[in-house]
């Protein structure tokens, strides 16, 4: 083929389609190629898509009866557990339930191929006709000339294009192979994801969990969720089923020596977790590496001659404690890698010097700053008292203040000060507790 | 512990994954893998606990297999081992293996 593109996109995940869409829309030439049989077929996530960056790709989605997302959030968890108890911090508010809304709960496999289908709809549209999606297809390579990023060669062939942007996700072999990240990235600063999808009838997911005709919940867990390991659990209700699961820090599951589906298995067995998924129908089991938000892994550059890499292939997913971002993130940096391709294109020019337009455009977005901001946060949330000693004195507070059983009850700070020597050291406790106010 | 709740084996879990190219007699491996470093030199072997489609097994004498049928392409390997004994590659969509995520 010796057609030449503006901009060829290398996977269509929610980075590479909000690239495809905002390209579509500014009515630019791309291709862009994707190596599952079609969008979403290789994609995991947990999944919440929080934010309203979807709003900008799909005005109105919500309008639409068969659009990919499952539901929206109304009603979030955070959940405290040791081995037998739980205390969550539950918050449900009915600011939530307009549309746009500032939460989806989405499965990959539905949800990327849905929006796949909405740029489809858009080129249909334009006039040009000449971008494509093309599915199936593997890029072995990015080809280079003269240190300038100038194509890709994929199944045998080469596609030429002023620019490609590099939205490959996590395991990202071409922004390695471009120079971009390190050939061997280290265990720390990644985690393993694993989860379950678990049917139920849609009327008894409705009931189990007080859910609307689509409004849902997410919940997230610390502690035994994750047996002693860095990470915690989460459970988030779809349509008709919860997708259920844990994210771990690698290089702490490594130490540890434990199987991620065992601890899986654990974390179902929990009396509060088993409560709620009992007589569920196991879907899928999936896994997925996930970055954590620390900045140390990152690409040392998202930009250089003829390339910008978008998404989780340059490590954008943050976890501070409030939610895991990560989507949000791919989608706002596609669009913003593809309004900087648009700008080249008028001048002509997709030099790095130029390409840096995107570094800035990110900087100043919300992305860049809360991962900026928030990197104490990501320390905070990995040491070991966060996992370990902070929900076990939680869940002791809660049996002790919640239970009624005929002796002289103890005042609530007579309980916290009991358990709180328990589990962890005063000054430790203090030098966390003002390390994680400000953090957080 | 509480009845009736779905705990599954890997091996149960791994029959809900659908793969691509099943019917192929030989799929083209995207995972290539040194066990002699994991059987020498390596003080942890890793990869036998951490990857979630336990792909990577002891035998009884304690040495390290690997397969890549089972592989469900989330990468846990190519970061896990620090010893430079994995080349981690996607697979081909023709004659790899690999996934094909019906939920994801």
């Amino acid at each position: 083929m010796d057609e030449r593109f503006d901009c060829i996109i290398v996977g269509g995940g929610p980075a590479g389609l909000a690239a495809a869409m905002t390209l579509a829309r500014a009515d630019a030439r791309f291709l862009l190629v994707e190596r599952g049989e079609w969008s979403g077929a290789k994609n995991v996530s947990g999944g919440v898509l929080w934010g309203r960056d979807l709003a900008r790709l799909v005005p109105n989605y919500w309008e639409e009866e068969d659009a990919g997302w499952e539901r929206f959030v109304n009603h979030r968890r955070l959940t405290f557990m040791d081995d037998g108890a739980s205390f969550s911090l539950d918050f449900k508010s009915d600011h939530f339930n307009t549309p746009p809304y500032t939460g989806l709960t989405v499965l990959r496999s539905r949800f990327d191929a849905w929006l796949a289908g909405k740029v489809d709809e858009v080129l249909e549209e334009s006039e040009h006709g000449e971008s494509l999606l093309a599915t199936d297809i593997l890029v072995e390579e990015v080809i280079k000339e003269n240190d300038k990023v100038t194509g890709i060669r994929a199944g045998g062939e080469e596609f030429f294009a002023d620019c490609v942007i590099l939205a490959e996700g996590v395991n990202n072999l071409l922004t390695r192979q471009v120079g971009l990240q390190t050939d061997y990235v280290p265990a720390e600063g990644l985690a393993v994801g694993v989860k379950e999808v678990i049917r139920f009838e849609e009327s008894v997911l409705r009931d189990r969990f007080q859910l609307g005709e689509r409004s849902g919940m997410s919940n997230e867990f610390v502690g035994y969720a994750s047996d002693g390991v860095e990470g915690g659990g989460f459970l988030y209700t779809n349509r008709d089923s919860v997708s259920i699961g844990l994210v771990l820090g690698m290089a702490d599951l490594r130490k540890a020596g434990k199987k991620p589906y065992d601890l899986l298995n654990q974390f179902k067995t929990h009396p509060t977790v088993a409560d709620a998924i009992r007589g569920g129908e196991v879907l899928e089991y999936n896994a997925k590496v996930v970055s954590t938000g620390d900045m140390r892994v990152m690409p040392k550059e998202i930009y250089a001659d003829g390339v910008l890499v978008a998404g989780e292939a340059a490590n954008l997913v943050l976890n501070a404690g409030r939610a895991i971002q990560g989507m949000d993130y791919a989608m706002r940096s596609g669009i913003l890698a593809a309004e900087t391709v648009v700008e080249a294109k008028k001048v002509q020019d997709f030099s790095e010097a130029f390409l840096q337009h995107y570094r800035t455009a990110l900087d100043n977005s919300y992305v860049m700053q809360d991962l900026r901001g928030f990197q104490q946060a990501v320390q905070v949330l990995h040491s070991p008292a966060m996992f370990q000693q902070v929900p076990r004195l939680v869940c002791d507070f809660g049996r002790e203040f919640f239970t009624v059983d005929n002796k002289p009850t103890k005042k609530a700070y007579q309980i916290l000060r009991d358990v709180r020597k328990e589990h962890i050291g005063y000054w430790d406790l203090i030098k966390l507790g003002s390390r994680a106010a400000r953090a957080l | 512990m509480s009845e009736n709740v779905n705990t599954l084996s890997i091996a149960e879990r791994l029959g809900k994954v659908a793969y691509r190219n099943q019917g192929r007699t030989e799929a083209k491996p995207h995972i290539l893998v040194e066990t002699d470093i994991c059987n020498t030199t390596c003080p942890h072997k890793c990869t036998t606990y951490v990857c979630p489609a336990n792909c990577y097994t002891l035998d009884e004498v304690g040495k390290v297999h690997f397969q890549f049928e089972d592989c469900i392409e989330c990468g846990t390997c190519m970061y896990a081992c620090d010893q430079g004994a994995v080349t981690w590659r996607y697979p081909d969509p023709e004659d790899g293996r690999g996934v094909n995520w019906n939920m994801g």
